[in-house]
């Protein structure tokens, strides 16, 4: 005789339960559609204005980050590297080539939840265009690695996953819709743990 | 066991309907967005220089080089103006409304003379201003809001090593964001 309130039960329960399920897991995906994918660095250079999709808004009321106006800059995130592996903080990555052009860039490791990484104040746990050293074709080379590593070192405590934050300020890039022909550093995994 | 599949798939298009409705509702009442954040300074009409720890409404400066001040503003009652000079190696400004998006957006070099200012009005405000043009005007940049009276700005310095912290800083603090009366 419970039939009938069981099976409505049933169907809210499942309602309920997989519509907010859905919901939260794809607002914590994705910041939206329309990204740039250049290797395994992600930008959204259309998040922030009207023309944002209901995931973009959904997602970027719900993180309420200050995001950056077109005429700002344009802000790419890896969390993979250069195969899709996950960057984890226990290996050491390279993080090798030349930016799109830009005026200035800034790169920085930061966690899961965006916030960046700070190693210790006395570790260098940034670089910007004008910090970081340069090879003679003016490419660089950033290690990022839990332990201490000579020319560009990019520290990182060794807790789990993190992301890597390259910020162009005043770039075309934002811009442009050519933006897939743009090369971005590569990242490339040397070792994990100790070995 | 019909009926237990025909209750699954009820409550499958439910889900799908709610996942919907949660999207397209979360902008307003999140209270989490960045313009509920802005307001929770209590700062209006002042740049408001952020720290680099995250306060009680979670807005810091994220980016290690690049100093953040925000400030909440509205036109209902005249144009806000945004004023700010000072030498640092990059600045850029962003005016979002009160739903974030992006009004208008700018940069040291995309400004008159390197100096920031700027005046956000209405329409019928901008009709005024251009009408009867202020002395104190004529190097602004004028910019039209439409459908919101509301919003906040944005504006970032850059201090790309420790010895441009103190510019960044007085940039930042010197700036000013304030309703404009003739």
């Amino acid at each position: 005789m419970f039939r009938i309130p069981l099976l409505v039960a049933l169907a809210l329960s499942i309602a309920f339960g997989v519509g907010i399920a859905s919901a939260v897991s794809a607002l914590k995906a994705t910041v939206g559609f329309g990204a740039i994918a250049l290797g395994p660095w992600v930008a959204f250079p259309e998040a922030q204005t009207a023309k944002a999709d209901p995931y973009a808004r959904a997602h970027r009321a719900r993180a309420g980050k200050l995001l950056y106006g077109g005429a700002e800059g344009l802000q790419f995130t890896a969390a993979v590297d250069d195969t899709g592996a996950k960057l984890v903080a226990t290996c050491s990555y390279d993080i090798t080539g030349l930016t799109p052009p830009a005026r200035f860039w800034t790169l920085y490791a930061a966690g899961e939840n965006d916030m960046a990484l700070r190693p210790g104040p006395e570790l260098p746990s940034a670089f910007n265009a004008l910090t970081v050293l340069r090879q003679t074709d003016s490419a660089f080379v950033i290690h990022v690695s839990a332990e201490a590593q000579p020319d560009n070192w990019l520290a990182v405590r060794e807790t789990g996953a993190f992301k890597l934050v390259l910020t162009l300020l005043d770039t075309p890039t934002a811009g442009s819709s050519g933006v897939v022909d743009l090369t971005m550093p590569k990242i490339v995994k040397t070792g994990c743990g100790n070995a | 066991m019909r009926s237990v599949l025909f209750a699954i798939l009820t409550g499958l298009v439910g889900a799908a309907l709610l996942h919907i409705i949660i999207i397209l509702a979360l902008p307003q009442f999140t209270g989490k967005d960045a313009y509920t954040r802005v307001l929770g300074l209590y700062e209006m009409d002042s740049f408001f220089a952020l720290s680099s720890e995250p306060g009680s409404t979670g807005l810091a400066n994220d980016d290690p080089f690049l100093r953040v001040a925000v400030c909440g503003f509205s036109i209902d009652g005249g144009p806000a103006r945004f004023q700010a000079s000072g030498t640092v190696p990059f600045w850029s400004l962003v005016i979002y409304d009160a739903n974030s998006n992006e009004v208008f957006s700018m940069n040291d070099q995309t400004s008159v003379n390197g100096n920031l200012d700027l005046v956000v009005a209405t329409p019928i405000q901008l009709v005024e201003l251009r009408k009867t043009p202020a002395e104190s005007l004529a190097q602004s940049i004028m910019v039209e809001m439409t459908d919101q009276q509301e919003g906040y700005a944005v504006l970032r310095a850059l201090a790309p090593t420790s010895s441009f912290e103190e510019a960044a800083r007085s940039f930042l603090a010197e700036s000013s964001c304030e309703p404009f009366r003739r």
